[in-house]
């Protein structure tokens, strides 16, 4: 028997945001994307060794850099690539249906996989201006599948009110998933499929194939099917074998440490949920 | 677009800055925290140019300290945050949502085909995927339509075309001819799709230097250039420097608490009071802050250490 040996809620994570990605396909992570920038990387390294790797828009091709910035932007973001391209490519890519997979998140994400990246209120009454979807938008409708990912799942109680980042409605819908305000992907002609999977720091989904709608599969060690609910403005679809998330192994975890030395993995996370720790 | 021959188009600061008129489309080059052309943006401060209408991908400081700054009217950016390096943009944020500036948010491959049909010299281009999202709503001047060959729904959205670029690059010569190294992000592309393109740099090379090394970009497609030594500053300009976060730091501190302060912490010691560009380089921490923001290329460890957390 190996010895014990602790991991974080940052690990996991990115452990299984890196499962949605498959070997031998095109990956783009955009802006804003500290946990799909370490899941790529890490998926690279393990599992899709033969990934063609997008590493955001700095836009290098398989780049190996000797360490994770906490911006998409950036020298080190090309050290170590095969070539670089200008990031209009990789929405050429898209647009001719080869992007197989990106990773989207909203502060306001619904039933559908629908998210809002752009605002609270109206665009001539703004209440709260988020930063924007960047590729979102255009990349939720090409890209073949994608990813949602949020580590703010849980509700925040702000005196009797309850705040969800899963709505019933989005305020904007700024990055489309399977049934839109104008309606279905099909109905619009878009080349994409839409997204997939969604991981948050309660649990992760799939999408039932008849309503479209998310469907919880998997928990953490940590969370139970009530939590997930509870934390969900929708009425939530539950998988009938819903269990527990699979562990990554211990060298799993180490690579994931050897390349985020700075720990950007973290900054996603309100301080509480970080001190969330499982034995593997 | 544009041809532009001149054998000297060296100006000064206060000169490029003049070049932009108020109310004008004004594309800014680089994106995030990266080779944004900031030295003129204090200028244009400087200036009291207004409305200023910003379009781009994803940026960060330029549009934020633009926004704050008073100098402009609308932005069509794509993305406008510190990354979760700083998180949200204040000074943007403030500006949206006092009505200060106008919303027009886009989406990064819809402005790429807009700035790709001024490029080409056509009228419009379909766009797939704008359809689903309410993206939509912020720009009327989008048509959707049925496309006449496939029967398929799609989009028509215009050529978009700055009345200026202005971009940061690493080197030019007074010619026009300039080195710009990658990540490119948008440059390429908002150059060709200007009427005016605006050029600082970190140095001025001779011309025949310039043609031994290979122009990113020919001299005609270049309207004027200023000689701008850590005119990107506080946004990295490798290999001279990278991202200067002890002053982003610095930035969001007042920015982030009102917009007063912002103006008398931020906008009064670093723009308003700033007669040269010696001066600025003393307020930011002089030749110590110099040498350590070009400290990167010395080691992976001093790499890190800039980019590490207080």
């Amino acid at each position: 028997m190996s010895e014990r040996f602790e991991i974080g809620i940052d690990e996991l994570f990115v452990v299984n945001v890196a499962r949605t990605i498959k070997d031998k396909t095109t990956v783009f992570h955009g802006v804003s994307s500290p946990i799909p920038m370490v899941a790529m990387y890490f998926a690279k390294l393990t599992h899709a060794k033969d990934m063609v790797y997008f590493g955001g828009v700095s836009s290098a091709v398989d780049p190996n850099p000797p360490f994770l910035p906490p911006t998409t932007n950036d020298w080190v973001m090309i050290q170590g690539r095969t070539a670089m391209v200008t990031v209009d490519k990789i929405f050429d890519l898209a647009q001719r249906g080869e992007l197989d997979r990106s990773f989207f998140s909203g502060a306001q994400i619904d039933k559908y996989g629908n998210q809002n990246v752009s605002m609270i209120g109206t665009p001539e009454k703004c209440k709260i201006k988020f930063p924007g979807g960047a590729g979102g938008c255009n990349l939720s409708g090409d890209c073949v599948n994608y990813t949602i990912w949020t580590t703010r799942h849980r509700a925040q109680r702000k005196g009797d009110r309850k705040f969800f980042t899963f709505v019933n409605k989005c305020d904007f819908v700024t990055n489309v998933g399977h049934v839109t305000p104008y309606g279905r992907r099909e109905e619009l002609d878009l080349v994409g499929n839409g997204p997939d999977w969604v991981v948050t720091e309660l649990g992760v989904f799939d999408f039932d194939e008849k309503t479209r709608s998310m469907r919880l599969r998997y928990l953490y060690p940590d969370t139970t099917v009530s939590d997930v609910i509870d934390n969900t403005e929708f009425e939530l679809i539950v998988h009938p074998d819903v269990r527990v998330m699979e562990m990554p192994s211990r060298a799993e975890v180490e690579v994931i440490r050897r390349i985020d030395p700075l720990g950007v993995r973290k900054l996603e996370y309100p301080e509480r949920e970080l001190s969330r720790r499982f034995t593997i | 677009m544009g041809v532009f021959t001149d054998r000297n188009k060296l100006v000064t600061m206060e000169k490029a800055a003049s070049m932009i008129n108020d109310g004008d489309i004004v594309a800014v080059g680089g994106g995030l925290c990266m080779r944004e052309p900031i030295a003129l943006l204090r200028e244009l401060m400087r200036q009291g140019r207004r409305d200023l209408h910003l379009v781009g991908t994803a940026h960060g400081f330029d549009v934020d300290f633009a926004c704050g700054g008073g100098i402009v009217g609308a932005v069509q950016e794509t993305h406008v945050s510190f990354e979760q390096d700083f998180g949200l943009a204040p000074n943007y944020r403030r500006a949206c949502e006092t009505g200060q500036v106008k919303i027009r948010e886009n989406c990064c491959n819809t402005i790429i085909m807009q700035l790709r049909a001024s490029e080409f010299g056509i009228p419009f281009v379909p766009v797939r995927s704008i359809k689903g999202s309410d993206e939509i709503k912020l720009h009327p001047e989008f048509k959707p339509m049925i496309d006449p060959f496939t029967g398929k729904k799609i989009v028509l959205v215009p050529a978009l075309v700055p009345d200026v670029a202005i971009i940061h690059a690493q080197k030019a010569d007074i010619h026009g001819n300039l080195k710009i190294m990658p990540p490119y992000v948008a440059d390429v592309l908002f150059i060709r799709a200007s009427k005016k393109v605006i050029v600082t740099a970190e140095e001025i090379i001779p011309e025949k230097e310039m043609i031994e090394e290979g122009p990113t970009i020919p001299y005609y497609e270049t309207t004027a250039v200023v000689e701008a030594p850590f005119g990107a500053h506080p946004t990295s300009c490798y290999p001279y420097y990278a991202y200067d976060r002890e002053h982003i730091s610095e930035y969001i501190k007042s920015a982030g608490e009102s917009a007063e302060a912002f103006k008398e912490r931020y906008l009064n010691k670093y723009v308003y009071g700033v007669k040269s560009p010696e001066e600025y380089l003393e307020k930011i921490g002089g030749k110590a802050k110099r040498d350590r923001l070009a400290s990167w290329k010395e080691s992976q460890e001093r790499w890190m250490e800039l980019f590490s957390y207080e």
